[in-house]
């Protein structure tokens, strides 16, 4: 099941998302950019930029504002993806990509929490030898790489039969269900730029 | 601040939030940028670091674009530390520059999660949204044509890209030299721009790009269903219930994911009934 292409999306999608929190914040993680570069692991491309589209969208109302953690559009569009590559079609991916995408937010939040003590453990080897602050940062950014391609790479691996089970045997009639649903995501994006634009005071 | 100095700030400016954590929040990724900084300050006083390396470890936390405004606050405010005479001098300093990172570190946060989470992200999006309308790319059908080039396709991240980061690049680089150089300490130079403004008209510009895209998707589906005949009351039904719920669930403030996950469990008992 797990071809060299979903591999590398796997190992993209990993390093892609360290641009979500832990490194550069060059929006590289927005799905209408990230997207795009796994289609061309995938090779759809036309699918890449709907889910890139269609991932900022939705997400586009959660912004991490102080201990507030989105759900990553890099996981959910390489999810997506990775599950659409298998051969799922992309209005039922993008369920499970979304639906990844929110456990990936809480494993995140749970990692964050306990960081307690690797944090209380650097902070007293950087006291001691300032330069080791350089080996903090490289290994907090190796290890979240390391976590994000596992989390994502074993989620692919143990879902995609069972998504592709369900799209096999699902009636037609929750098939149509979930094809509306997935048709209101621009409209649901949209709407909700409204109010993100309302002009409170100047 | 020498040119050199400063690069190096701003390039470790870009690793601030590594190591995130939820009870010193960015504490190690301030250590490291400042280092370089505080490396070549405390060369003639190595003794005094293991102090001020405690005090940069303590809590910070603030937007990471605008967090170049704090550095540079904080760079010129260490140098006033080093320049103190006795150990009251030394205390007041102290004092000054630990209210300075708190003060500096929330405003900073409330301007850079307006102008860039709030304002510049959704821009960003829409003007990438447009890009790909004028390329013969219509996101709002689910069928697309299989035939597109993968040129215009990027051509509409890059969009995105350059719209954010052009900014974010700007004030990353301003911020600090403005905060270090700012003669009279007026607001470390965050006055040097007129932030609300900026994002008043921001938002002025992303409410008539929203609404002209919205009047596009209504458009298009007019056009599309009055051409095949089919469906145009099913969609027109669709589109106006999600706009007004997402109203409804934007002032409960539930995310949009949620409203497309119960979409999914709403289409599916309908169709069953």
């Amino acid at each position: 099941m797990m071809t060299p292409a979903l591999f590398s999306v796997c190992v993209l999608a990993a390093l892609l998302e360290l641009d979500t929190t832990y490194a550069f914040q060059l929006t590289f993680s927005r799905g209408i950019i990230a997207a795009p570069i796994f289609s061309l692991l995938t090779g759809d491309i036309m699918a890449g930029i709907q889910v890139g589209v269609f991932t900022e969208l939705l997400f586009i109302d959660v912004n991490p504002l102080g201990g507030v953690l989105p759900p990553s559009a890099v996981i959910c569009s390489a999810t997506t993806l990775a599950l659409h590559m298998l051969g799922a079609e992309l209005y039922l991916a993008f369920i499970f990509g979304v639906l990844f995408s929110l456990v990936f937010a809480q494993i995140e939040k749970y990692r964050r929490r306990s960081r307690f003590r690797w944090m209380i453990y650097w902070e007293q080897k950087i006291v001691q030898k300032p330069t080791s602050v350089n080996r903090a940062i490289m290994i907090s950014l190796f290890s979240s790489f390391a976590i994000n391609f596992l989390l994502l790479f074993a989620f692919v691996w143990a879902v995609s039969p069972v998504i592709l089970w369900i799209a096999a045997h699902m009636p037609e009639r929750a098939q149509i269900a979930c094809k509306l649903a997935y048709m209101a995501v621009p409209w649901i994006g949209l709407a909700a730029l409204i109010p993100e634009f309302r002009l409170k005071t100047r | 601040m020498n040119f050199k100095l400063q690069l190096s700030l701003f390039l470790r400016s870009f690793f601030l939030q590594t190591g995130w954590n939820y009870q010193k929040n960015q504490n190690i990724g301030l250590m490291f940028v400042m280092w370089p900084f505080l490396k070549q300050l405390y060369k003639q006083d190595p003794d005094a670091l293991p102090s001020v390396l405690t005090r940069y470890l303590q809590n910070f936390n603030t937007h990471p674009v605008m967090a170049s405004f704090c550095f540079g606050a904080l760079a010129r405010q260490e140098e006033d530390v080093l320049k103190t005479k006795n150990a009251k001098e030394l205390e007041e300093q102290i004092t000054l520059w630990a209210e300075i990172k708190r003060s500096l570190s929330i405003t900073t946060a409330s301007i850079g999660d307006r102008l860039f989470w709030g304002t510049l992200k959704p821009l960003s999006l829409l003007v990438a949204l447009f890009v790909l309308l004028v390329l013969g790319i219509n996101f709002f059908e689910i069928q697309l044509p299989a035939t597109t080039s993968s040129w215009y396709i990027f051509f509409a991240g890059a969009v995105a890209f350059i719209t954010f980061n052009a900014i974010a690049f700007f004030i990353r680089w301003k911020g600090l030299s403005i905060s270090y150089f700012n003669e009279d300490h007026r607001c470390f130079g965050l006055t040097e721009f007129d932030w609300n403004k900026t994002i008043y008209n921001a938002k002025k510009l992303g409410l008539f790009f929203t609404v002209c895209m919205i009047g596009i998707g209504v458009f298009y589906f007019m056009q599309t269903s009055l051409a095949q005949n089919v469906q145009f009351i099913t969609r027109a039904i669709l589109v106006l219930f999600f706009i007004s719920i997402s109203f409804i669930t934007r002032r409960l403030r539930i995310p949009n994911m949620y409203l497309y996950l119960v979409a999914i469990a709403v289409f599916n008992i309908v169709c069953y009934f």
